[in-house]
């Protein structure tokens, strides 16, 4: 991708927010929320090879670790960094039993973990149990309360473009390249002297302290929690854009999240249009989630972001250019 | 010890369900080597189509027979997406049964809404020595034991069974031989859809079915049936079983709230010890 698309992409992204009503300025914040977990889950997929069912779990841990260490007195700052450490932790105890796993193994322990977290949190008392946390603080930085939705977009702007910065640079880096090595072929990166679980479990911290950065700023901006907002199916929803978009690419979680969250509010605002069902919406968005799925893995098994770049001739001379 | 026996056989009957859905996993998984994420979403069809049908004034055995025959044919279909396409590998399909479940949300609350439903069973209270439960469960255990005896008859004893057995283990040798893999594969596929429908349509009297009950459906399957290493029915029943009891036992001796969290623990558990043992680099290679 050209430096100057990038810097358009950029220019663009920061002068939208401002122009944009009260309601789709929520959408822009949703969406680079999903978009920055999604960068995980990507890597996770893409370099790794692993397939994680449960990453909303550490959407979860990042956001309650914001929402109760400010409850509990610390400065919003410091529960919004302390978040992506905590997923991060978390990630790091239960990758090292986990991560002995491999495909559909991997796919429903992680399955199982968010199973067990949301239980955890549905029962604890420090939780808030089941009606979850209210009254998070909104997030302050150096005295200036963010209030509206503006500044939070930029927040969120912001941590997207740090999470794509680190994400670049990890796989430009030596252990970028021996995962895909070892995904490419385990034994052989193996043999070669990869220190494959050391990597493959660095790769799972990253993507949930990705998740759980993206959990911090979005406990902050919604200001109350309940186990229900982190449904299994939001996991798989964060599989959906990362294969929708293309695996093992930078642009691809962000070009995924954008046409999902995108697809599935323009179905929400045609299902909830008076004379429809009531269940049309939730019925829509399924429908969405599933054939974007099934048709992204068989006939674009590389995501939108390469079949794009292969497509267009003009991206083809660029790249060969380079 | 009258209570004991009680939670015993309610834990058996309830073990069974899982049991079936533990056996349409590993037909799937013996032939085609997908795990399939739509088990559940073929009980949950089988069981909310068995209401309606019952509502509408079917007599039983019907309205469950067509319960089953939806379910098998919606397994053919998972299947056609899931394998249809020649190439599609084992891990590319489990992503696309995935999906498939996600659909099947999308048809249940197009069709039946998102409400909980239930029909009756078989009425009545059992007694047996003493203990008192549900004449239900007994039905359960009924059907599930001379199911799991005629697969295993099934799969050893006739062609078409061998067949299927010998795609499992050498798909290479067995198109050698003329047996048309993909299309064992399909049959495997509306097997384990009707084997799905079977455990909707026994347990929804028990247990009520909303359109999102498939994934502790296939939480539990999938802890039965890992205990076998996802190939062997016989184990994948005694693990369905044994998990029927376990969580019985805890629910009745005051640890209610934890029923899903013992199939999930067992699980791990069961996968961790099995990934220690066989080691990552054949795992890998599987």
């Amino acid at each position: 991708m050209s430096r100057w698309f990038l810097a358009a992409f950029a220019v663009l992204t920061l002068a939208l927010p401002p122009l944009l009503p009260e309601r789709h300025l929520a959408i822009y914040v949703l969406l680079g929320l999903a978009a920055t977990v999604t960068v995980g889950v990507s890597m996770l997929m893409g370099y790794a090879g692993q397939v994680s069912l449960g990453q909303a779990s550490f959407y979860a841990i990042g956001a309650y670790a914001a929402g109760l260490l400010t409850m509990h007195g610390l400065p919003s700052v410091a529960g919004l960094l302390a978040a992506p450490v905590i997923a991060a932790l978390a990630a790091v105890l239960l990758g090292a039993p986990l991560l002995r796993l491999r495909g559909h193994h991997l796919a429903f322990a992680t399955l199982a973990m968010q199973l067990i977290l949301l239980s955890l949190l549905g029962q604890g008392e420090w939780a808030g149990g089941a009606i979850g946390l209210q009254g998070i603080p909104r997030l302050s930085l150096g005295g200036f309360e963010l209030r509206d939705d503006l500044g939070y977009a930029y927040v969120v702007w912001a941590v997207l473009a740090v999470v794509l910065l680190i994400s670049r640079n990890v796989v430009a880096s030596r252990a970028g390249r021996g995962l895909r090595a070892a995904a490419t072929n385990e034994i052989a990166a193996g043999a070669s002297g990869i220190p494959i679980g050391g990597y493959r479990l660095a790769v799972f911290a990253l993507s949930a302290a990705f998740a759980g950065l993206a959990g911090g700023v979005y406990a902050f901006y919604l200001g109350y929690l309940a186990p229900g907002s982190f449904p299994v199916l939001l996991s798989i929803e964060y599989v959906v854009m990362a294969v929708v978009g293309g695996l093992g690419t930078i642009a691809g979680p962000v070009v995924g999240a954008a046409v999902i969250v995108l697809l599935v509010q323009a179905l929400t605002a045609l299902g909830t249009q008076t004379g429809m069902p009531s269940y049309a919406p939730s019925v829509l968005s399924y429908a969405v989630y599933a054939l974007l799925l099934v048709a992204a893995v068989l006939f674009l098994p590389r995501g939108i972001v390469p079949a794009l770049r292969n497509l267009s001739p003009l991206g083809g001379t660029k790249d060969g250019s380079h | 010890m009258t209570d004991f026996l009680g939670y015993l056989l309610t834990g058996l009957g309830i073990g069974a369900g899982y049991a079936l859905v533990a056996s349409g996993l590993v037909a799937i998984y013996r032939v085609t080597r997908v795990v399939n994420f739509a088990q559940g979403a073929f009980a949950v069809i089988a069981a909310m189509l068995t209401g309606t049908l019952l509502a509408a004034g079917l007599p039983h055995g019907l309205a469950e027979l067509a319960g089953l025959l939806v379910a098998a044919v919606t397994g053919l279909l998972v299947g056609m997406v899931a394998i249809g396409r020649s190439g599609t590998e084992p891990g590319t399909s489990l992503i696309v049964t995935l999906g498939m479940g996600v659909f099947a949300y999308a048809v249940e609350i197009l069709i039946w809404g998102d409400q909980p439903r239930s029909f009756a069973g078989l009425p009545g209270v059992a007694d047996v020595a003493g203990a008192r439960l549900q004449a239900h469960y007994l039905l359960i255990l009924g059907v599930t034991v001379p199911i799991f005896l005629a697969m295993a008859a099934f799969f050893a004893r006739t062609d078409l069974g061998k067949a299927l057995s010998a795609c499992a283990s050498n798909r290479y040798a067995a198109r050698v031989v003329g047996i048309d893999v993909r299309r064992m594969g399909l049959l495997a596929f509306a097997l384990g859809g009707a084997l799905g429908g079977l455990a909707g349509v026994l347990t929804t009297p028990v247990q009520q079915v909303t359109f999102d009950s498939d994934v502790s459906l296939i939480v539990n399957g999938f802890a039965a049936a890992i205990l076998g290493g996802l190939t062997r029915p016989a184990v994948a029943l005694l693990g369905g079983l044994l998990l029927g009891v376990a969580q019985t036992l805890i629910a009745g001796y005051g640890g209610g709230a934890y029923q899903l969290e013992v199939a999930l623990l067992l699980m791990l558990t069961v996968m961790i010890v099995q990934a220690a043992r066989t080691g990552q680099v054949q795992e890998a290679l599987r």
